[in-house]
């Protein structure tokens, strides 16, 4: 399969074109099945992936306005292989999750087809242009999902996410258009090629200019502290669909750009902004925990709790070495995997009672232990207990992060108290104690339709986490390709210092 | 002998998980039948490799497959059974089995009976990963796993509020100690480039001592929440709203020693830095005290075993900490037996009064159930350590460390200690067991404990009179892989008198609560237990309380705070707030588009002027 990247890109929209055709009653198949055979098309790219080299691979390069070296340029290395594959996963498993009674479901179905898109396309396109087109669309559908299939405040919320991401991808553009002309300076070219910039040194003064352009671009996407108020308010109105998406995969497109753009791209830039930005993380980590044990709206704790844990996806990019960006990227997929089923567990109980205050439930043990123990592998995951999913991105992000700053970490570390702090206080107030209100009771466990959107996650909670390695050699390969990148381009001494030196011919056997 | 590893590892995992699929059905014998017998199991296994070290062989080491490989960082999951690892895993399967049999006549009428054994079951597995790990990394997934099988155990009746609020305090005050030894393995990770024990241990000669400094402290503050040492050590006592049996194997045999285990094992790196070691031992003696004096007034009985509980571990710990690492094992040995036996005795007693806790409301039980009361005289004879029971063996050696290495004040504080543990030990004995039989007045039909689950607990009853005299075999097979601890030329004179002087004021306690009128009547004073002293320890030396005034609370209010003033009135209201301007600007700007064309020609020569002045000053300075 020659175009392999092409077909998992467009897939999804053509068969969402198509879906208009589609009997109203027959969409809810129909959806599942093109999601399930793109997934299938992601592992099928998973495993046609040659794990022994480092390069991209999958290359597609067509030009487009070869004046302006913009091109449709595609390809893939082990970073954004498994965000693919997260993102095909999750969409699979959120359309799935999508109860029978939705209010215009071929509508839904169909935008969240065009979503999958954009996702997908962001993780593959490797030119500035394409990229940027990918990232600035995904931003249409899921206002749509927030604006039309949300809560009460869903307009605000949705506007509130589509501006303020706006505005910061505009900078990001502006920074994007400075970088090509700097290559065209450099060079006499137009050009747009990531893999070409990759080779442009620049010095430090435009190093910072064009790192914060970029920055403001992926932080608050990420959402980064303080940036980050839009997102309680899109998880808050958004259907659960729409959260699972957002916290699975939306909000890793911010730390992926980080670590595709502005890590390779800026070296010393990085390096001059560790302190800064961790400081920033550190925020979020310990900030955002307290406000989300605050809560009592359990979908807003699990929101804040999102934001807490990009946190400690900050500091392992920040680390700037290899354990440090390989755990954070495990981490975006772990926590991709353990918020998305986080969303989809409290949408069971909203469900059910159309609330999602914890003061409703209590005692839920008892009435729904299924439910319950599956609850308790994912907030186990959540805090990051070995042998789930959690703990290793966590664990190899402080790693790395120590190389750096010894107090930074212990401060970020804090991570591993606060975050039990509000999830056990979560899980205490709505599955222990006495069945509080009479009409929980009667309330059922799991459907037939949960089961099989939760179990396929919580069996990959435990998978990994015993055995990461699948997913952590290719990822760790790319990312150290990324970090000799980093190390070459590196002018000031303390950016040689700061980013280690990579072995590259030790990885290629 | 790779095939018993395996076996005494997963035996546990298999019956946990066996237990598991019927978590949610009805109480089904048949699942505490498997787990029993899995562990018994898992115990044969760990006894043929005991064995086999005994003999001479060789140290069994696997490697059995890749974990976490990323950058340079590579940890496998190791296991490795030395002389150490093999008794850690005997006490804990022994223990660990004698738990499983008597809890199935101790949870019978549990409507959560299957799912209490997948509990335990994992539990078991945890602590065998915990101890056979040839990794720090490994040592850490079972110090994480005991610590949420601790959390679901106490948490075990979770309709009740006092435990699931216990089960939390744990874990969260766990994971406090746990992010110190994170701590601890990232400086290890970045200084020795391996996690793996042997490859450490081989280099920590080499290495600068102020990061064997940092390494040893921070590993230590992960051994002082597991093994509940001051100022971490809260939760232990309120860990006790578990079932008992919990309580016997969770909190007093094996996971609270787990501290003390990573001090054992890490001896290489911690004999190299005295400093620190020196400071466990002391924190280990006030610990030893602090928690003894708590026992003396409390009228929980499971909280008065819980406070001795943390003495003793106290005790191993300044072994621990003075280099005298075979004896710390030999204490943690020991101390497994008799304080499993003697919570398993509380479990009867509290069977028979219908889960009341309260010892003032007892009195006069041995006439009703006679063996748990010889079993329970047994096991406090040990903690109070009279000869030839086995505490005598392991606590007195303590003593001749902490007086052979001339830390006098350290001797004395653990030989009050010792007379007070005896005292409060016979308390507890003559308040259940003698005296006036109080319980009548409350209306309570005590009665004896199912006939297998004295049986189950014999085994502990005998090891408890008879472990110490293996002495000098355990000593002999430990050392070989701990160092000797030598003593010196001069203590062999003393240490007669010494012995003399400790039994002495054992017997003193004992004597004190034997013959006291007041435990034996029952006729307890007001003016005593209005006195200061006496309510300072009964409220535990208000630590709890400073504990929820200083820590608690306050992160309650700043959380709420942080929210509703900080994030929504400060950050989110900020961007509403640029919003806004931009929203009433165009409102206020929107007039200038009336569309009559005279107000727009007025605007175009504006703007025409506004350029030609910018023009003329661009010009004027580029100049």
């Amino acid at each position: 399969m020659e175009h392999i990247l092409s077909i998992l890109i467009f897939f999804p929209a053509i068969a969402g074109v198509l879906g208009f055709l589609i009997n109203r009653d027959g969409i809810r198949i129909y959806a599942i099945t093109i999601t399930m055979l793109e997934f299938l098309i992601s592992l099928v790219l998973w495993f046609q992936f040659d794990s022994s080299q480092i390069g991209i691979q999958f290359v597609e390069n067509i030009p487009l306005i070869p004046e302006f070296g913009v091109g449709y340029f595609l390809g893939l290395d082990g970073i954004s292989l498994f965000l693919v594959v997260l993102t095909t996963f999750m969409t699979m498993i959120g359309i799935v999750s999508i109860p029978e009674n939705t209010k215009d479901m071929r509508e839904l179905l169909l935008t969240l087809l065009f979503l999958e898109t954009t996702m997908v396309g962001v993780f593959v396109a490797l030119d500035a242009i394409l990229f940027y087109i990918f990232w600035e669309l995904s931003l249409v559908p899921m206002l749509y999902i927030i604006g039309h299939w949300g809560g009460e405040k869903r307009i605000y919320a949705s506007i509130k996410f589509f501006l303020y991401t706006f505005a910061g991808s505009l900078i990001m553009l502006i920074g994007m258009l400075v970088m090509a002309y700097l290559y065209f300076q450099a060079t006499g070219i137009w050009s747009f090629n990531l893999l070409e910039w990759y080779r442009l040194q620049l010095p430090v003064d435009y190093q910072l200019w064009l790192f914060g352009a970029f920055f403001l671009g992926f932080a608050i996407k990420v959402p980064m502290f303080p940036f980050h108020t839009w997102l309680p308010y899109a998880h808050g109105q958004a259907p659960t669909v729409g959260s699972v998406i957002l916290a699975a995969i939306l909000l890793k497109m911010g730390t992926y750009g980080f670590i595709r753009f502005s890590l390779p791209l800026y070296p010393d830039a990085s390096v001059y902004f560790i302190t800064p930005v961790a400081i920033l993380s550190i925020i979020m980590v310990i900030y955002t925990a307290m406000v989300a044990y605050a809560q009592k709206d359990i979908k807003q704790l699990v929101a804040y709790s999102s934001i807490s844990h990009m946190g400690v996806v900050m500091l392992g990019i920040f680390a700037l070495n290899p354990e440090g960006i390989t755990g954070s990227i495990f981490l975006m997929i772990s926590h991709g995997i353990v918020s998305g089923a986080l969303f989809l567990l409290v949408g069971v109980i909203y469900e059910r009672k159309h609330t999602k205050m914890m003061s409703e439930f209590g005692g839920l043990a008892s009435v729904m232990p299924r439910y319950a123990l599956i609850f308790g592998i994912m907030m186990m995951a959540s805090v990051g207990l070995p042998l789930t999913i959690g703990f290793v991105g966590e664990f190899l992000s402080f790693v790395g992060f120590y190389k750096i700053s010894h107090v930074m970490t212990i401060l970020g570390g804090t991570a591993v108290i606060v975050g039990a702090i509000y999830m056990l206080g979560a899980y205490k107030k709505t599955f222990f104690g006495q069945v509080t209100k009479e009409e929980n009771r009667k309330l059922s466990d799991l459907n037939f339709r949960e089961y099989a959107t939760l179990i396929p996650l919580t069996l990959l909670v435990i998978f990994l986490g015993v055995y990461p390695k699948p997913v952590l050699e290719p990822v760790d390969k790319s990312v150290k390709a990324v970090v000799s990148i980093m190390h070459q381009k590196a002018i000031t001494e303390e950016g040689k210092n700061t980013i280690p030196l990579i072995d590259l011919s030790k990885e290629i056997k | 002998m790779e095939l018993f590893l395996y076996t005494a590892l997963f035996a546990p995992l298999a019956g946990s998980l066996f237990a598991g699929i019927f978590g949610a059905s009805p109480k089904n014998i048949i699942t505490g039948l498997v787990t029993s017998s899995l562990i018994f199991l898992s115990f044969v296994s760990s006894l043929f490799l005991f064995v086999h070290l005994y003999n001479g062989g060789e140290i069994v080491h696997v490697e059995m497959m890749d974990w976490i490989m990323a950058g340079d960082l590579s940890v496998p999951f190791g296991f490795v059974v030395d002389n150490v690892s093999s008794t850690m895993m005997l006490v804990v399967t022994l223990v660990s089995t004698v738990v499983h049999i008597y809890s199935m006549g101790y949870m019978e009428h549990d409507k959560g009976f299957n799912r209490f054994f997948s509990y335990l079951s994992a539990f078991v597995f945890s602590m065998m990963v915990l101890v056979m790990s040839d990794n720090f990394l490994g040592l850490f997934i079972g110090w994480e796993g005991v610590g949420l099988c601790s959390w679901l155990l106490i948490g075990f009746w979770y309709h009740k509020e006092s435990a699931t609020w216990a089960a939390n305090e744990a874990f969260i005050m766990n994971r406090i100690a746990d992010l110190g030894m994170l701590i601890g393995i990232f400086l290890i990770y970045w200084n020795f480039g391996s996690l793996q024990y042997d490859e450490v241990f081989s280099q920590v000669a080499e290495t600068d001592t102020t990061i064997l400094t940092w390494i040893g402290i921070f590993l230590f503050i992960g051994a002082m929440g597991k093994s509940a040492q001051f100022p971490l050590h809260t939760w232990l006592a309120d860990a006790m709203e578990g079932p008992t049996p919990v309580s016997a194997l969770i909190h007093a045999a094996t996971m609270v020693t787990a501290g003390v285990y990573l001090v054992i094992r890490a001896n290489e790196l911690y004999s190299l830095i005295p400093e620190v070691g020196y400071f466990i031992a002391s924190l280990g003696a006030f610990v030893a005290f602090f928690a003894a004096t708590m026992a003396l007034v409390n009228r929980d009985i499971k909280r008065v075993i819980a406070y001795s509980t943390l003495s003793q571990l106290g005790y191993m710990f300044v072994a621990g900490g003075l280099g005298a690492y075979w004896i710390a094992l030999f204490h943690l040995a020991t101390h497994a037996f008799f304080k499993a036996l003697l919570f398993l005795g509380a479990g009867n007693v509290m069977h028979a009064m219908d889960d009341e806790l309260n010892i003032m409301k007892m009195g006069g039980m041995r006439k009703v159930m006679g063996w748990t009361a010889i079993l329970m005289i047994v096991a406090s004879l040990a903690l109070a350590g009279i000869y030839p029971f086995a505490g005598f063996f392991s606590k007195d050696k303590i003593l001749e460390v902490a007086f052979d290495s001339n830390h006098y004040i350290l001797w004395g504080v653990l030989w009050v200690t010792a007379g007070l543990t005896a005292f409060y030990s016979f308390r507890v004995v003559m308040l259940v067991f003698f005296g006036k039989e109080r319980y009548k007045d409350f209306g309570f039909h005590p009665h004896e404990a199912h006939k297998f689950m004295l049986w189950a607990m014999s085994p502990l009853a005998v090891l408890a009179i008879i472990a110490g005299f293996f002495e000098h075999q355990f000593y002999n097979f430990v050392t070989g892989v701990l160092p000797h601890y030598n003593f010196s030329e001069e203590i062999h004179h003393v240490v007669g008198q010494l012995i003399l002087v400790t039994t002495g004021i054992a017997l003193t306690g004992i004597g004190i609560a034997v013959f006291s009128n007041m435990y034996r009547e029952g006729v307890f004073s007001t003016v005593l237990q209005n006195n200061f002293i006496y309510r300072f320890l009964d409220n535990q030396w208000y630590i709890p309380k400073i504990y929820d005034e200083v820590f608690a609370k306050p992160y309650i209010e700043l959380s709420t705070l942080l929210w509703n003033r900080v994030d929504v009135k400060i950050v989110d209201a900020t961007v509403d707030g640029i919003a806004k301007f931009l929203h009433t600007t165009g409102e206020k700007t929107r007039g200038m588009q009336s569309g009559n064309l005279s107000h727009m020609l007025r605007w175009v020569v504006a703007g025409f002027t506004l350029l030609l002045v910018l023009a003329v000053v661009y010009t004027y300075y580029s100049i």
